[in-house]
């Protein structure tokens, strides 16, 4: 695929500050209408990695597109929305003042950015609030309010950093819902987000960032990847030795349960073979599946702290 | 990254335009600057300035007769290009005609007719001529001269007759008949009583004070002195937040993602602050103008140049607090330095100012004083207080301290000259003189330099943080 072909496109992209390399030759590509994951610990380089695809940042060397077009060219900035994290909306402004600014600034036409921002409003749930100044918000209004910006002046591509930080559980599902609707209108997210459960749900992508360098990319089945591990349960009596020819048997933790541990991907068949040769009943078997937080704790572990 | 140049000829079509960038700014910028209560709150301190000074009453004295008198003393000399700004008296004895001229009797037309600065008299002139050194003169040079004095016209001739007898005009003794009308300056150098609150509070001497002085007096005090200088405080304070709370982080990031150059952010947050104060301060010179008009009925427009000389220098402290949002990111540091920078323009103004006086005052040593016509009006001999003690020491522009001063002024933006400039043309416009006059009269102050300077420091702040913003990493 060419640059063109994938909405963003890194390539061997370092960013040094001084002696400090905050990324260290990253490459990446997103293709279009999926949504995106970087994880990393504090310090890894998302935030630079991101700035640097706003055009926010310059990068030291390598090369980054958005649709094609190199990052921080207006063009690039015209189809790129952005939540920040811990972001701090001017206090002064009432919603829809905010989005009026910030609709100018992106060069929509009054009319256009008054319906837009209507729209919005109403669909984050801030309709009826017109007057109230943006001090007197919740965090998690201000954090709507944040997203009906990013929103506004409807972006190819979205990049959200914890776009649901303090938003309650409710609201939490609609942000979702209204994500995975930009989605399916063919826009491209690009989420940055240290709540894994919630990246597993979402993103059909992640990459996660280790000291500057992309440790794992691929699609969420891919990076958590099939384990080989099953739970199984016996109806009668449970074996007495646990080293079995098709792999190993130990308990679970969960009573009557066992964690079987395959010797090879595919030697399910052969287990089952094997306990029905010795003339034990199956009454649960489960395959085991990892999950983003094991994999990101793995890669934590490895090495200790990123920053 | 260095990009294909057709890219770059993409961009400069894909940009908002700066019409629609500035026009967002500016409404983002006029919420921030309504948002501050200190503002109302001084604002609502102008406005209580305005009711006291519009709780005033100015009341003409009587005292035709002594401008009259002043009027025939005054053709003794032919006063035309005479400025006592500038020109001491000593320059008027050089001009002296050689004859004395007195009001014999005086009376209002009609009778009945109060004295004030708008009644017609009847008097007679007699004119004395000094033998052999002076000569006769005719019913129109009386009629020319009579009632100039060089703070203005106090007097034009309607009518006059001559009634010199030919004996007396052979021992040099001349008389006439005159009807006179108030000429178009005696109104503002006639004594005036002024009150605040009604009657209440009388803040003139006895014998009241030259309109005119009074008005410059008003003038200062509501708009290039006291009310503009609040203003301009509460303006400092205000607008010192708008640029550290956009760059600060979590704010910035949110206008860094939005196509449009860096730079306009700056910029264009720049000229919406300054927009907001320059209609306030029009307001306050608008508010000044038709409060002493409606208190004088004088509607000289001679105020409006303090317009200039204030936006001009809110542009430069304007350009400084951005200028400190942008290197330090704190609205505290912002305003601290920029009245800090203000209070050393201000000292150094005003010793530079020192330094000019006492250049005047060794340039004119020995020659009389400038009078003015409040001097003039005071009962007691003028002091000369002054020019006695005036003790051999070494003057001040000759000082070690004075030319530190002179060179430290010579980089500075010249904010002194502007406010000069005005003073100046209030002064020449509501016939102040004095000491004070001369001092504002001196060439060393001009409109050019002062704006000039102005502008080229301001512009020098602001490319800087302009600069700074766009190139650093946020």
């Amino acid at each position: 695929m060419t640059a063109l072909e994938h909405v963003v496109s890194v390539r061997l992209l370092q960013k040094h500050y001084g002696p400090l390399r905050a990324l260290g030759g990253v490459s990446l590509d997103v293709e279009r209408a999926t949504v995106f994951g970087l994880l990393g610990q504090n310090g890894a380089g998302k935030t630079t990695l991101i700035k640097i695809l706003l055009g926010m940042l310059a990068p030291t060397s390598g090369s980054a597109h958005v649709l094609g077009r190199p990052v921080g060219s207006c063009e690039a900035r015209r189809e790129v929305g952005y939540l920040p994290e811990d972001h701090r909306l001017p206090e002064y402004h009432t919603g829809p003042s905010l989005l009026d600014v910030y609709g100018g600034l992106q060069g929509l036409a009054r009319r256009e950015r008054r319906q837009r921002a209507a729209e919005l409003l109403d669909l984050l749930g801030l309709a009826g609030r017109d007057r109230l100044r943006i001090r007197g918000y919740s965090k998690g209004m201000k954090q709507r309010l944040g997203l009906a910006q990013a929103l506004l002046h409807r972006p190819s591509v979205l990049f959200l950093d914890e776009p649901t930080d303090g938003v309650d559980p409710v609201g939490r599902k609609q942000i979702r819902d209204l994500l995975l609707t930009e989605r399916a209108r063919g826009v491209t997210i690009f989420i940055n987000s240290h709540l894994l459960g919630e990246v597993e749900q979402l993103c059909d992508h992640v990459a996660i960032l280790k000291k500057g360098h992309v440790a794992l990319v691929g699609t969420v089945p891919e990076v958590v990847g099939d384990k080989s591990t099953w739970l199984v349960g016996f109806a009668g009596p449970p074996p007495s030795d646990h080293r079995w020819q098709s792999g190993r048997l130990i308990p679970s933790g969960t009573a009557d349960l066992w964690r079987l541990t395959l010797d090879s991907a595919d030697g399910i068949d052969r287990f089952l073979d094997e306990a029905r040769g010795r003339g034990l009943l199956l009454r649960h078997l489960e395959r085991e599946r990892g999950t983003l937080e094991e994999i990101y704790l793995q890669l934590a572990d490895a090495g200790g702290p990123s920053s | 990254m260095n990009e294909p140049t057709d890219s770059r000829m993409r961009e400069s079509s894909c940009r908002p335009g700066p019409l629609r960038s500035f026009a967002a700014i500016l409404s983002d910028a006029w919420l921030a600057f309504r948002d501050a209560r200190i503002l109302w709150l001084l604002l609502a301190a102008i406005v209580v300035l305005f009711a006291v000074a519009l709780s005033a009453r100015v009341e003409p004295h009587t005292g035709g007769r002594r401008y009259l008198d002043l009027a025939a003393r005054a053709l003794s000399a032919d006063m035309t290009g005479i400025d006592l700004s500038k020109d001491s008296l000593a320059d008027v004895a050089g001009r002296l005609d050689g004859s004395l001229s007195m009001i014999t009797v005086a009376a209002p037309v009609p009778d009945t007719a109060a004295d004030g600065p708008g009644t017609t008299w009847n008097a007679t002139l007699s004119r004395n001529v000094v033998p052999v050194v002076g000569s006769l003169a005719t019913a129109d040079e009386i009629a020319s001269r009579f009632g100039r004095i060089p703070d203005g016209r106090l007097w034009t001739v309607r009518e006059i007759r001559e009634t010199t007898t030919g004996l007396a005009a052979a021992v040099g003794n001349q008389t006439w008949e005159l009807t006179v009308d108030p000429g178009p300056d005696l109104r503002i150098l006639w004594p005036h009583r002024f009150t605040l609150f009604g009657d209440s509070l009388e803040l003139t001497r006895p014998e009241g004070a030259p309109l005119g002085l009074e008005v410059f007096i008003l003038q200062k005090l509501l708009s290039n002195g006291i009310g503009g200088t609040i203003l301009l405080l509460v303006s400092v304070v205000v607008t010192a937040a708008f640029v550290p709370t956009m760059i600060r982080k979590g704010t910035v990031e949110l206008l860094l993602v939005r196509p449009l150059p860096r730079w306009q952010l700056i910029a264009f947050t720049y000229v919406a602050a300054w927009l907001f104060v320059a209609a306030l301060l029009g307001l306050l010179i608008l508010a000044t103008w038709l409060a002493t008009g409606l208190l004088t009925a004088i509607w000289s427009p001679g105020i409006i140049l303090a317009l200039p000389s204030l936006l001009l220098f809110f542009a430069l402290m304007l350009s400084v607090s951005v200028f400190t949002g942008v290197v330090t990111r704190s609205a505290v540091a912002a305003m601290l330095v920029t009245v800090a920078y203000w209070a050393v323009l201000f000292v150094v103004g005003l010793m530079h100012m020192q330094v000019v006086a006492s250049r005047i005052r060794e340039e004119t040593a020995g020659r009389p004083r400038p009078v003015s016509v409040a001097d003039a009006l005071r009962p007691r001999p003028q002091s000369t207080r002054s020019e006695q003690t005036a003790a051999p020491r070494t003057p001040f522009h000759t000082t070690t301290v004075a030319h530190v001063v002179e060179a430290i002024y010579a980089v500075l933006p010249h904010s002194e000259d502007l406010d000069t400039m005005v003073d100046r043309q209030l002064m020449r416009d509501f016939a102040v003189g004095g000491r004070l006059r001369q001092l504002m009269e001196s060439p060393d102050f001009t409109w050019a330099r002062g704006m000039g300077f102005t502008l080229a420091h301001t512009a020098a702040f602001l490319v800087a943080a302009c600069v700074i913003f766009s190139r650093r990493d946020p």
